[in-house]
């Protein structure tokens, strides 16, 4: 009896690990493995499909940072949005309508990346916090309109920092606490973990050689370090 | 109780070193997520002086590790000369840019052409 039990559990185990997709960066996405990989990115304003008003700020001033990190040239997103803005634009719905092969005769982007905000909720469990953050991105080809790499994710950050670590982790949480109103952070890892499944690009050391890099595409949750 | 401080001590230095990260593709950032938001959320001229304050630092800091200045930092810094007009100042900032990153050229040419007709 206790054989079938130990059993049952061995099958239940080995089935939760087979669930989760997983796979190379290059087998998920294998434009990214081609000339059609692109060197330049702009990224047009978010479609905000939650109900934080200020969740498009908060993703359009941080999401620079990690695609460029991950060795594409951004172009400036602060110079692009004040150029959209200018004409009108002021919401990546607006976006939507125009042929890719504009940001290429405009502006000289190889790739156009549209993101959509679709969940931005904030959770209070007395002194912890945590934000659930929907997420998907889509980079597309000026060139060719095909999309080359694409990242749904709901994401959890947990902003009451690590308990866990002693005196040190309860002094940091205190600081995280305290500036509870500040998402830039939150906003930060968003983009982050989405650039980290992207392949990456010419100006980073690893370009061309992260095709059995292992991508997770399934939903995280993630603590806020603070640093 | 020493063992403790140590850590306090060995933590508050990792933090502090924390301030110039420098990521993978070798870039250093400083702050520049925090002072553009602030200059988004409510653009001022003290905004947009922490803002261009921290853009100078990044170039310096950049310097001073002998590292390649992060994508967009030249162009938003010309950008904003620019818009002050002071165009000479605008395009020296972009030439930078451009000769660090050609991917670039397309979209600061233009962003010069109508600059300049901007101001006419």
């Amino acid at each position: 009896m206790k054989k079938m039990l130990l059993l049952a559990i061995m099958a239940t185990t080995l089935s939760g690990c087979a669930a989760v997709p997983s796979g190379t960066k290059q087998t998920a996405f294998p434009a990214m493995y081609t000339d059609a990989k692109p060197v330049s990115m702009l990224i047009v304003p978010a479609i905000n499909e939650s109900t934080a008003a200020n969740a498009p700020d908060l993703l359009n001033v941080t999401v620079t940072q990690p695609f460029a990190n991950n060795g594409y040239y951004v172009m400036p997103v602060s110079i692009i949005s004040d150029i959209f803005k200018r004409e009108g634009i002021i919401e990546g719905n607006q976006v939507k309508g125009i042929p890719t092969s504009v940001f290429k005769t405009n502006f000289g982007a190889d790739s156009v990346m549209f993101v959509t905000i679709t969940e931005w909720d904030k959770n209070y469990i007395v002194i912890a916090g945590n934000v659930t953050v929907g997420m998907e991105y889509v980079l597309m080809s000026t060139t060719t309109n095909e999309v080359l790499w694409s990242y749904s994710q709901k994401i959890v950050v947990d902003t009451s920092g690590d308990s866990s670590a002693g005196i040190i982790g309860a002094i940091i949480s205190t600081a995280v606490a305290t500036a509870a109103t500040d998402y830039v952070p939150v906003a930060f890892k968003v983009n982050e973990t989405a650039a980290g499944a992207l392949p990456l690009g010419k100006y980073h050391p690893r370009a061309g050689q992260d095709g059995a890099d292992p991508v997770n595409l399934e939903a995280k949750e993630l603590a806020l370090s603070p640093n | 109780m020493k063992i403790i401080i140590s850590c306090l001590v060995a933590s508050l230095v990792f933090l502090g070193g924390c301030a110039a990260t420098v990521t993978e593709a070798g870039y250093y950032w400083g702050d520049y997520s925090q002072t553009l938001y602030k200059y988004t959320l409510d653009p001022n001229e003290d905004t947009l002086a922490e803002h261009t304050e921290e853009l100078n630092n990044i170039i310096d800091k950049s310097r001073e590790l002998g590292l390649r200045v992060p994508p967009g930092i030249h162009a938003e810094l010309g950008y904003i000369r620019a818009r002050q007009g002071d165009n000479a100042q605008a395009t020296a900032y972009y030439e930078t840019e451009m000769s660090l990153y050609p991917e670039s050229r397309l979209f600061l040419e233009r962003l010069t052409a109508t600059t300049t007709k901007g101001s006419n």
